[in-house]
């Protein structure tokens, strides 16, 4: 599996929280190449790829959502008024060109639009325009656009100095890339555990796909998958870089024991990692699945990531392929 | 119509080579003299009936950056070239020196800002980010002086046109489709591409200083304001009704007569035009006129947008704009 | 219909306290359904039986906002908190009942600086309710601390247009009732009136476990965009039809859903909109993370003046959504 050509394809589909379908159904064909064995999408739209093991049942979770815009009022022209789903910078979309996808299938192109500098007032032009002064301004298929269409940023990814990807919705598909791998690099192991490749959906509302999955699997644990900021610094905070590891989250919404294991794994096999506290919430799925089916001990594993949210997100893929090469290495000890 | 290709040059202020190029390989052919002066300006002339002289230009520089410092982290600093609103570059792509190095616009997630989500960065928060981690690996690729351009993002969808400098590379534009038309021209007529527009009319200045033309069209891309924020009575032009006729802006009056005789020519024709409601932004007219005392009109594709590196055109603002020029070129001002 | 409208909204339940609302429904619906249930926490849950083996669950919730006493001075005169997300601006100049013994809201300021300012920055501290008794012992005899109370308003009938207080949810009761009385379902039909909605979906956390149904829709109003300057991002019109919610701020419906309810109401002429509604959530978010996982959604009636005592809807959505509902309940194709 060629992992920076999986993960650019993945940044190009589109999958905004409750519409991932398409990114779903290119995920399950990258999946029946890995491995031949159960794969499944539930009836919510989540999906489940389990392996034979005996042992502990660990369940790995990546979400496959990303941020992204609705249609919700047509003024006059080609403009509409619009919402979003995750949280987005009104800094960052504006003048860029997003893609809607229509009821009957049509690619509609629209421009975040915001009133001219020379047209506004002095103290106007001092603030950024919120999503209330912010709107779309359609330049394809406008006659095909209703309300309620859903769209995304059309930012094309590419690489940057050979090291790092760059391109929109690396949060999360950085992870799904790297669960499909882990899935690719387990085939060559033997496996002391049985385990469950969750790719889930809406992550980014809050009403995570993968609450339900836990009621379903029970299992003994839960490792999630996903990306933190990183190369910026947090007052109080130890300084989290690209390039430098996987991070594994320390903090009450974790099973000290199983970090402890998988922190040791990490020095044997001679991953570099970093440690990132994690106070209250983790505002990822880690927060729901540590309370679901009667609680269920978690961890916590994150790629770091620039730009969090933005149309151009940044990751590393050293720490891509190191993130994978950890978590397998723990999933087939059965997370000893 | 060369909009996609003219606009998806890098061609910031004070480096402006690339787009020259791209223009005199177009039209070399079809003018009897090309001269490109100290500055970079393109001058190219094309003799008429009468011996006036006819000044007609577009600037061929759009708002960017350049390199002002590399920084420890390999992030890169950049100060503006040309008035960029700064609310509207991150999260874009742009491309960096002669090399065409790509690279981000990147700022920190929504998640770490507190309440500061809607004050506008700085010029000292824009960095670019090339992938590097520090400023060795930064070094032999980039240097202090690099112009920083946006990355081409043109599309053209039926009726509507979107990319980057449509302010002026829209001009450019026309102007290389008058020239390759084959004109009857009604004076000896000299069609700039000037440079450093957005620097301060620089360009424009110091050709129309040698030129000495007995008057002068400039064509330029004028903003709108025709979006659901700005109510009616307070725009400045409207797209899809046609090229804009600028009685006064920014510092200075257009002449009456021409402007008259501009409206006279779209009406006989019936070629769809507008007023320019308001009288913000500046434009080479200006410098014209103080650096030659030649009397100028400027007509103008309105467009959404423009400083910002995704603006909007509708194609039929600019074929109508075409024609007007087309049939002021052929006739004797009135 | 409209006699059933003014019969539930005149019923005075709060959040907490909907005995009497729950006995006006198994009134309305007696001999119209095959059983019924009321739970631990109060919901009501009934049902008819269809044929298909599938289950399609509708949801109303029963309780309103209101007040509660909490103390009395010594003067009689009765200081209050709120039940649900009731503002004290709507309660200025109001009166509430406090069942059935009457009280006129009024508002503190020692100088008439203070009372504006009090006014500009209102919260429960600065109101009272007054009751007109003259001392604590007469005062607290009638209303007890610890006593609910609900606005006291009429139903007003303005023809097409109805106003009263309460329409946030018993229209969607109405609305239900209606259903279950006029339906010959294919799919078993459950109903689950829902208890302390307006205190964050409690009922509706728990009500539908057992149930597992196919698919759940709640009903519930939503608000308005069409009075003057109006929301200018939402796009909702009373008389503009039932709608067919994409998103609130609490949860996504199921894409399936929509789909469902929007082809079912083209195919049969019905009007309808589709709503995005820029704050606020119905059952709907609780419904889906109910145990594995409910696909759900909402259909919304488009209300204006949501939580005053005044809440204005239009019947013709109102009969619009009862239609749509019959036809999504009687329909012999596979429910999802």
């Amino acid at each position: 599996m060629d992992l920076v050509d999986v993960l650019m394809k993945l940044s190009n589909l589109d999958g905004p929280s409750g519409y991932e379908e398409e990114v779903i159904d290119y995920i399950k064909k990258e999946a029946q190449k890995i491995s031949k064995t159960d794969i499944e999408i539930d009836k919510l739209g989540n999906l489940i790829v389990r392996k034979e093991g005996r042992g502990k049942k660990i369940a790995i979770f990546a979400h496959v959502d990303e941020i992204g815009f609705i249609i919700t009022k047509k003024e006059f022209g080609n403009f509409f008024r619009f919402s979003t789903f995750g949280g987005i910078d009104p800094k960052a979309i504006i003048s860029q060109r997003l893609r809607f996808h229509t009821r009957d299938k049509d690619i509609a192109y629209g421009i975040v639009g915001m009133l001219e500098p020379h047209l506004q007032t002095d103290e106007s032009r001092r603030k950024v325009p919120s999503l209330n002064e912010l709107f779309i301004d359609m330049v394809e298929n406008v006659d095909k656009v209703n309300i309620g269409d859903i769209g995304n940023f059309s930012s094309e990814p590419f690489l940057l100095s050979e090291k790092y990807l760059t391109g929109k919705a690396l949060d999360n598909r950085a992870g799904c890339a790297v669960l499909l791998y882990i899935m690719e690099i387990l085939n060559e192991f033997v496996q002391r555990s049985e385990s469950f490749f969750v790719f889930n959906i809406r992550e980014e509302d809050g009403i995570s796909g993968a609450r339900g999955i836990c009621y379903r699997i029970k299992p003994d644990l839960a490792i999630i998958l996903d990306v933190t900021h990183g190369d910026i610094s947090r007052p109080s905070y130890p300084r989290i870089e690209t390039g430098k590891g996987p991070v594994l989250d320390i903090g009450p919404m974790i099973s000290y024991e199983y970090f402890e294991r998988i922190k040791n794994l990490a020095e044997k096999i001679s991953v570099n990692y970093q440690i990132e506290p994690t106070g209250g919430v983790s505002n990822t799925d880690t927060d729901i699945i540590q309370i679901s089916a009667g609680g269920i001990p978690t961890l916590l594993i994150s790629i770091p990531l620039r730009y969090m949210h933005t149309p151009y997100e940044i990751v590393n893929i050293k720490d891509l392929e190191e993130t994978a090469r950890l978590l397998a290495h723990f999933i087939a000890r059965g997370g000893e | 119509m060369y909009l996609k290709e003219l606009t998806d040059i890098s061609g910031v202020s004070g480096y402006e080579k690339k787009v020259r190029e791209f223009i005199m390989e177009k039209i070399k052919e079809k003018v009897e003299n090309i001269k490109e002066d100290n500055l970079g300006n393109l001058i190219a002339f094309k003799k008429g009936r009468e011996r006036k002289k006819l000044m007609i230009s577009a600037h061929m520089d759009e708002v960017g950056f350049m390199v002002s410092n590399i920084e420890e982290d390999g992030k890169i600093s950049v100060i503006p070239l040309g008035s960029v609103d700064l609310r509207a570059v991150i999260g874009k792509k742009v491309i960096i020196g002669e090399r065409e190095i790509p690279g981000i616009i990147g700022y920190k997630a929504i998640h770490l800002q507190r309440d500061d989500t809607l004050t506008p960065p700085s010029i000292n928060d824009i960095k670019i980010d090339i992938g590097a981690q520090k400023k060795s690996e930064v070094e032999g690729r980039i240097k202090i002086g690099d112009f920083v351009a946006f990355a081409p993002n043109s599309m053209i969808h039926k009726e509507w046109f979107s990319g980057k400098g449509l302010d002026d590379r829209g001009g450019c534009s026309l102007l290389i489709d008058l020239i390759n038309k084959d004109l009857n021209l009604a004076y000896d007529t000299y069609f700039v591409f000037s440079v450093q527009e957005e620097l301060g009319l620089k360009g424009a200045r110091i050709s129309a200083e040698r030129i000495m033309p007995d008057f002068a069209y400039v064509i330029e891309t004028t903003t709108s304001g025709d979006n659901p924020e700005f109510s009616q009575d307070r725009r400045s032009t409207e797209l899809g009704k046609g090229p804009v006729i600028t009685p006064a802006h920014s510092g200075y009056v257009n002449d009456e007569r021409l402007f008259n005789f501009a409206i006279k020519v779209a009406r006989e024709n019936n070629i769809p035009f507008q007023i320019k409601r308001r009288t913000v932004g500046g434009t080479d007219a200006r410098a014209i006129a103080l650096s030659s005392g030649a009397p100028s009109l400027v007509i103008s594709i309105p467009s959404r947008y423009i400083h910002t590196p995704l603006c909007v055109m509708n194609l039929s603002d600019y074929e109508n704009t075409l024609r007007l020029f087309s049939i002021l070129l052929e006739k004797e001002v009135e | 219909m409209k006699d059933l409208i003014k019969r539930l909204t005149q019923v005075s339940s709060p959040s907490g306290r909907e005995t009497e609302i729950r006995n006006t429904i198994l009134e309305e619906l007696k001999g119209y359904i095959d059983g019924y249930e009321i739970d631990k926490l109060g919901n009501l849950i009934v049902w008819k039986k269809g044929k298909s083996g599938e289950k399609l669950l509708l949801d109303a919730h029963m309780d309103e906002i209101g007040v509660i006493a909490t103390y009395i001075d010594d003067k009689g005169f009765i200081r209050i908190e709120g039940i649900g997300g009731i503002s004290p601006y709507n309660l200025l100049g109001s009166t509430i009942s406090f069942s059935n013994i009457m009280g006129v809201v009024g508002v503190e300021g020692e100088t008439l600086e203070e009372l504006s300012r009090n006014i500009k920055d209102l919260n429960f501290d600065k109101i009272f309710v007054d009751i007109g008794c003259k001392d604590r012992e007469s005062s607290e005899k009638l209303v007890p601390p610890g006593t609910f109370g609900v606005y006291y308003s009429p139903f007003i009938d303005l023809g097409e247009r109805l106003v009263s207080k309460a329409m946030d949810d018993r229209i969607g009761c109405a609305i239900i009732i209606e259903v279950l009385r006029r339906a010959k379902p294919y799919h078993d039909l459950y109903a689950t009136f829902s208890v302390q909605e307006e205190m964050g979906l409690v009922g509706a956390s728990t009500v539908a476990f057992n149930i597992k149904p196919n698919m759940a829709i709640a009903v519930d109003v939503t608000s308005h965009s069409d009075t003057p300057k109006g929301n200018k991002r939402m796009s909702l019109n009373l008389g503009g039809g039932p709608a067919i919610k994409i998103k609130d701020s609490a949860s996504i419906s199921d894409r399936r859903v929509v789909e469902k309810l929007r082809s079912l109401a083209e195919k049969n002429n019905i009007p309808y909109q589709i709503e995005i509604l820029l704050r606020g959530g119905t059952n709907a978010a609780a419904l889906q993370t109910t145990g594995e996982g409910i696909i759900s959604g909402t259909l919304s009636i488009p209300t204006r003046y949501v939580h005053s005592p005044h809440e204005m809807i239009d019947l013709r959505d109102v009969e619009n959504a009862i239609k749509l509902l019959i036809l999504l309940s009687e329909e012999e194709e596979v429910l999802i």
